[in-house]
């Protein structure tokens, strides 16, 4: 993340849905319009005019999932330096003038995509234009600048991994959970890699990975396609098309048996992080998964909430992650314990009841509530021109094709206790987990 | 979304000629009704109906102000046990119809106050009602919830110190610039203070404390106004008054000289920083010149602050200040943070930088820019009824009028140079005036840190936000 004004590393969180007749009374949905320029720039818009602003997301296809041994962190790195100067603009000018006329901005890194977002008052529409299109055709690579950004970098790491015991533990658990898969790769980079990078391999990264036909731009705001589509033509569709790069063709091998990592550290209280092989949103079963951790683990009502942390006492807290990215990924259970508890018997009470879930499904009130819970989340996250920016980046990206996030809400809707049940037995093996203990030390010569 | 909500007048300009001032909204705030009912309870109703939703914020008067001292976070805990049972619903049931209907219900304290806020689907309208009204009238404050969310809370702190430090260092920086002031305690309390808080605490703070004579309920959205009325006439119109006066909090003044505090962070591999003096109240006039001045020093990326510190520098990750304003003026504070070898040269930095705004001012260049950035960006945080709801709690918390919101673009209009001079002049800290607190290991940044002033160490492993005496 650019700047740690907003939220911690940044995920994209899964945004559900779950009534098809509310997203058809969306106001203004049918005009959302896109367009593919020459280069291969694909543009989405969708005018909203209640307030006089504009958001703009800007999603590169590239994150930690395409880097390689020795130079991890790179795509995060280059989210740094996007702000940092170009042949026509000093360091630092990028942010000067879209202040300077309103506007505020930020970006974040996964492992799949890196995102840049742009919110201004809409007067700045063809400032942000000249401003994106820039840095995306003429980034500079100044040695002193990349010596300094790479010590800002350090700093986030320090910040989120280093100081951090959920973020070394979470490093870890990812890191051990993929023997092949880039997902391996920490998106803030290994500390040598950080130490390393050499700006060859900063200009190779940018080449391939920064051409405009491997970048989808949505705006959501006070304008019109017409008027974005003409600023598009005069400002991004001079940049050249690039040779794509090479898919990716590394398959995780299946796992074959648990796996474990514990990490001593000094601190007061233990982690109990789960991590199991899940598939992409691209899965058909992946609506039922989201619907799954839900239940599992959302809110105070949830399943496990309700028995780990109220009942037994065994945690302090439950919360979950589901990726979602181009690959198969992960589902994360992540158990904080009080200080002094015992992690074996907060985990025999997380394996039963999980082998409950397998044997028996969820209660029909269960899902019922899950597919609420999603639907109010789908009329937060459209109350903005922020939340329709990056739900519609999120769905053309990710899942392949914008319209399904009017889509969705239908696939949710139908999703039945059977299918529950169905991906709990395949998503909750035993043998394609990984888990992660942080065991805390006071011990002044450790962590 | 909120068509309703702006009344917006653009500019008919070209979009290539468009100034930065040009299509900047002038907000007003939107038709809502404000109904005082006998009783005294304040009633805010603001239709909107554009999504299904309602958003609403409950609002009591009060809060950890009125903690005892050495009691730290009772109001946050009797925040807490709202959502913990009431009514006919146990802590499971009460959650679970909240969830069930995919709503949101949200109890906590501030200094100043206990507040709900949350949001539902407009058909579950009754549901929000009754979950409402069970909470602040009917709540059950059982006994074992108590020693659950107490203990919990307890084992909080310790969690947000294994993994996030800077979380917590305004507690230590408060207590430290407030001491006995309510302002100094922290709101959800430390280790120390929960541990001896009682249910007796907490009922006695409800008794005290809770009653229609400091609530605000404002609802907000796809609301039938009328019936919202009369719903919360019938729920809460036999509310009685609260038994004691709300906490009157003492006004707050500045500290002269630099005073020091090292909270030692063994094995840590950077330093967090926390320079503050008091600042300024909710009510202070000239507000949109002080938010124009925080701009330009540490309120946006390329302000002086994060310029220096991390653009020119690449010291640290982020560098910012702020003002607290509360009734009564609460803290103007600058921090950061910085790998454990870079301590001094970052904290030296940081001081440099204020002592540049006291000797150079801000440049009407720079004026005209924050102000478009203020300008440019305040639309975005009155987007939705969500947003409009905090506002309205605000607005009577603060016991603000509507002047607050629709004063503030003409106001920063009007800023000058000379304006920001001033503020600089009267209401930005000396670099010589601070208290300093840095979490860090003290064995490595002990000595050179001593320069700044009188030094104070403590433990982060303590129960207390403040060292031993």
């Amino acid at each position: 993340m650019k700047y740690p004004a907003l939220c911690p590393i940044a995920l994209l969180a899964a945004l559900l849905f779950s009534s098809a007749s509310a997203a058809d009374l969306l106001p203004g949905r049918a005009n959302v319009r896109s367009t593919t320029l020459a280069n291969g720039m694909k543009i989405i818009v969708w005018p909203s005019h209640d307030i006089p602003n504009v958001a703009l997301y800007n999603y590169v296809h590239v994150g930690s999932r395409n880097e390689a041994i020795g130079v991890t962190g790179l795509a995060h790195f280059f989210e740094h330096m996007m702000f940092n100067g170009s042949a026509r603009r000093a360091q630092g000018e990028f942010d000067k003038l879209m202040e300077a006329q309103g506007g505020s901005n930020n970006a974040f890194t996964s492992d799949d995509v890196t995102v840049y977002q742009d919110w201004f008052p809409r007067s700045a529409l063809e400032l942000v234009f000249d401003l994106e299109s820039d840095r995306l055709g003429h980034l500079a690579f100044v040695p002193s600048v990349v010596e300094s950004e790479r010590n800002v970098v350090y700093s986030e790491r320090r910040l989120r991994i280093e100081d951090s015991n959920q973020g070394t533990l979470t490093e870890q658990v990812q890191s051990t959970a993929f023997a092949a898969h880039p997902y391996r790769i920490p998106t803030i980079g290994w500390p040598s890699d950080i130490k390393a990078w050499k700006i060859e391999d900063l200009q190779n990264f940018f080449r391939t990975n920064y051409a405009p036909n491997n970048c989808t731009l949505v705006l959501v705001g006070d304008l019109e396609p017409d008027e974005v589509f003409a600023l598009a033509q005069k400002y991004l569709a001079p940049l050249a098309r690039q040779e794509p790069r090479a898919p990716l063709r590394t398959i995780e091998p299946d796992q074959l048996g648990e796996k474990r990592v514990t990490v001593e550290r000094k601190g007061q209280t233990p982690l109990l992080y789960l991590a199991y092989k899940a598939p992409p949103p691209t899965d058909p079963r992946f609506a039922a998964l989201s619907l799954l951790l839900t239940v599992l683990a959302e809110g105070d009502a949830s399943r496990l909430h309700r028995l780990l942390v109220e009942d037994k006492k065994l945690a302090i807290s439950v919360d979950s992650y589901l990726q979602e990215g181009f690959d198969p990924g992960l589902m994360w259970l992540l158990l904080a314990l009080p200080a002094g508890g015992d992690v074996a018997v907060a985990q025999q009470a997380l394996d039963d009841e999980l082998a409950r879930i397998v044997r028996d499904g969820v209660t029909a009130a269960e899902l019922r509530r899950a597919k609420n819970l999603s639907a109010t989340g789908f009329w937060k996250a459209v109350a903005t021109i922020d939340g329709k920016a990056r739900l519609l980046g999120e769905y053309d990206v990710i899942h392949g094709d914008w319209r399904g996030a009017f889509e969705a809400p239908a696939k949710y809707e139908q999703v039945t206790l059977e299918q529950i049940k169905a991906v709990a037995l395949a998503v909750l093996q035993n043998r394609h987990r990984t888990i992660g203990v942080l065991v805390p030390t006071s011990k002044a010569g450790e962590g | 979304m909120v068509s309703i909500l702006y009344r917006v007048l653009i500019a008919l300009l070209s979009l290539i000629a468009a100034a930065p001032m040009a299509a900047i909204a002038d907000v007003h705030v939107p038709e809502h009704q404000r109904i005082v009912l006998p009783n005294g309870i304040v009633l805010v109703l603001m239709p909107e109906h554009n999504v299904p939703l309602i958003s609403f914020a409950a609002v009591l008067r009060g809060g950890a102000a009125a903690d005892a001292p050495g009691k730290a976070g009772v109001a946050s805990l009797y925040a807490g046990l709202l959502e913990k049972g009431a009514g006919a619903r146990n802590a499971f049931a009460f959650a679970d119809a909240v969830a069930g209907a995919g709503g949101s219900f949200d109890a906590g304290a501030d200094s100043e106050s206990v507040v709900i806020r949350g949001q539902f689907l407009s058909r579950d309208h009754a549901l929000m009602m009754e979950l409402l009204a069970d909470a602040l009238l009917r709540p059950r404050l059982d006994a074992s919830e108590f020693a659950t969310l107490r203990q919990r809370q307890i084992e909080f702190i310790k969690a947000s110190k294994d993994s996030d430090p800077k979380s917590v260092i305004g507690n230590y920086g408060r207590a430290l610039l407030f001491a006995a002031h309510p302002y100094g305690a922290p709101v959800a309390g430390s280790v120390h203070s929960l541990a001896g808080i009682t249910l007796t605490d907490v009922k006695a703070f409800q008794h005290d404390q809770i009653g229609s004579d400091r609530l605000t309920l404002v609802f907000t959205g796809d609301i039938d106004a009328a019936g919202l009325r009369k719903t919360v006439t019938d729920a809460f119109g036999q509310l009685p008054r609260a038994a004691k006066a709300a906490p009157s909090l003492a006004l707050t003044s500045s500290v002269t000289g630099r005073r020091v505090l090292l909270i030692d962070f063994p094995k840590s591999v950077q330093t967090y920083f926390w320079l503050a003096n008091v600042g300024v109240s909710r009510k202070f006039p000239q507000r949109a010149a002080l938010d124009l001045v925080n701009t330009l020093y540490g309120g946006r990326f390329s302000s002086m602050l994060n310029s220096e510190l991390r653009i020119k520098s690449g010291l640290t990750y982020g560098a910012g200040s702020g003002f607290r304003r509360g009734t009564v003026p609460g803290e103007f504070a600058i921090s950061s943070f910085t790998q454990t070898d870079n301590t001094v040269k970052a904290i030296d930095l940081a001081l440099a930088t204020l002592d540049t705004l006291h000797r150079d001012g801000v440049s009407a260049s720079m004026v005209d820019s924050a102000r478009a950035y203020l300008l440019g960006q305040y639309p975005t945080r009155l987007e939705t009824a969500a947003h409009w709801a905090g506002v309205f709690a605000d607005l009577e918390l603060y016991r603000l009028g509507p002047g607050y919101i629709e004063g503030y673009g003409p106001a920063l209009k009007k800023v000058t140079e000379s304006d920001a001079r001033a503020i600089i002049d009267a209401d930005f800290p000396s670099s010589q005036n601070l208290v300093m607190v840095l979490i860090g290991d003290a064995a490595k940044i002990r000595a050179a840190v001593a320069k700044y002033g009188p030094l104070a160490e403590m433990s982060f492993d303590a129960d207390e936000y403040w060292p031993k005496h």
